[in-house]
Order: structure tokens, then C-alpha cells, then sequence
């Protein structure tokens, strides 16, 4: 097995899975204002590729953060209950934006190493063609 | 025929202990965020390799067949982020860096060894 494709491998699923997961953060802020909204999470998961030797990441289960959203008194909304309070989405925007970051930084680094993996199998052939 | 040149046996060992470490950085990367992970190395090139010379002269003298080289993946520990993931990403970094310089050295020597031996046969291979 060419180790490369091993280093692409890893480096694509770990990509992969960082902009599922900025994906997922998009949709949180795209509906910070959509009541009884609940924030979708993600989580990964260490897949083990016997074809390539090779650990690689995938997203598993996703699931909703199950805190209450915030409580806002305002009778006059259509989507008031009988108390005249409306629910609000659970989503943080700090939270979301720190996540999106993480993620961002992680993919950054998987494109770093690719790039390394690159120029480095880029010089091996540069030897058979002298 | 080549391979039995040790300078340049040595540096295609170093060549693809490098790779190998690469692709291990490269997979600790991707399972930067993955709960319980624990972030892996191979040992050092040179603890690998004085390991294989010495199971070589080993074998010599026995009279027992060769051992080929090979590098035993090793655990980097590091502190543990509360959800037992143990990747740091400015480790990886470094990590990945002194193995594409690793890769850069093996292939400069391999490809200077070259060199020379055309040097010897008249510059004309």
C-alpha cells in the first residue's frame, strides 16, 4: 500500500468531516431567530479502513442539544402560549462561532499536511526524473 | 544490485520511515476532535534503526535469517483534553514538519549518492 494514499486518506476524511461539521454550525445560525429551535451537534467517530491500513474519521450520530430556549414575554406574538410567553431557539451564537473556528483550524490543518504530502511524493518523483 | 549500496539503502529506509510517520500525523489530524483518540508516533528513526543493525550482527553471528527494519508505533501522550483526547494541533504541526524535513534530507542524499556515482562511471548514465 503507497503510504501516501494513506496520508491523503486520513487528511480527506478529516476535511470531510470538519465541513459536515461547519455545516452543521451554519444551520444553528441560520435559525438563531426560529422558535423552539433545538442546536444540532455532531459527533466523530475513529473509523479503523482495514482495505488501507489506515484510521481514518467519520461523522456519527447527530443529535440536538436538548436545553430549553430562552422564555420571552411577549403576548401579542401570534406564537405566544396561554402565559403569553414565546420560546426562543436554544442556539448561542458565542458557542456557534467558537465551534466554527475550531472546525475551521482543524481543516486548515488537514489541507497543511495534504500539501506536505504533496511536495513530498512531488520530490520522489522529481529523483526518477533526473 | 543498488540496494546492497548502504548509503543508499539507508536513506530509502529514513524515505519511507518518514512517510509513514507523515501519514501517522496525518490521521492523528483528522481524529483531532474524535472523543477518546490517542495520538500516535513512530519511534525515532535512529532508535529504529541502531535496533535493526544490532538485530543484524545478531543475526551475522547466529547464522539466523535477517531482520528487516521497522519502526514500532509508539503513543505520544501529552495532556489529555477533557474528553480524553489527547491531539494537539500545534504538535501534529511540528511533528509533520521535522518528518517532511526528514523526507527532504533522505531523498537529497539518495539523489547526491546518484550524482556521484555517475561522477565515477563518466557522467554518461
Amino acid at each position: 500500500m503507497n503510504p501516501f494514499e494513506k496520508i491523503t486518506a486520513a487528511a480527506t476524511s478529516g476535511m470531510r468531516a470538519q465541513a459536515q461539521r461547519l455545516q452543521v454550525v451554519s444551520e444553528n445560525i441560520a435559525n438563531v431567530d426560529t422558535h423552539g429551535y433545538k442546536r444540532k451537534q455532531v459527533t466523530f467517530e475513529n473509523v479503523y479502513d482495514r482495505s488501507k491500513d489506515v484510521s481514518r474519521v467519520e461523522i456519527g450520530r447527530q443529535f440536538l442539544d436538548p436545553k430549553e430556549g430562552e422564555r420571552i414575554f411577549d403576548p401579542s406574538h401570534p406564537l405566544a402560549d396561554e402565559t403569553g410567553y414565546v420560546v426562543m431557539s436554544n442556539v448561542n451564537m458565542m458557542t456557534e462561532f467558537a465551534d466554527a473556528r475550531e472546525a475551521t483550524r482543524s481543516y486548515d490543518a488537514g489541507l497543511e499536511v495534504f500539501r506536505q504530502a504533496r511536495d513530498m511524493y512531488t520530490s520522489l518523483l522529481d529523483i526518477l526524473k533526473s | 544490485m543498488f540496494t546492497d549500496l548502504k548509503i543508499l539503502h539507508t536513506a530509502s529506509l529514513l524515505a519511507r520511515h518518514s512517510v509513514q510517520r507523515h501519514s501517522l500525523v496525518a490521521e492523528n489530524i483528522a481524529n483531532a476532535d474524535t472523543p477518546g483518540y490517542k495520538a500516535k508516533d513512530l519511534e525515532p528513526f535512529a532508535e529504529a534503526f541502531a535496533k535493526s543493525e544490532r538485530a543484524q550482527m545478531d543475526a551475522r553471528a547466529s547464522g539466523f535469517a535477517q531482520q528487516a527494519f521497522h519502526a514500532q508505533k509508539i503513543e505520544t501522550g501529552g495532556i489529555a483534553s477533557p474528553d480524553g483526547n489527547t491531539v494537539s494541533l500545534e504538535d501534529q504541526m511540528t511533528r509533520s514538519t521535522a518528518s517532511v524535513r526528514d523526507h527532504e534530507t533522505a531523498l537529497t542524499v539518495y539523489s547526491k549518492a546518484l550524482a556521484m556515482m555517475r561522477a565515477t562511471l563518466g557522467n554518461r548514465g
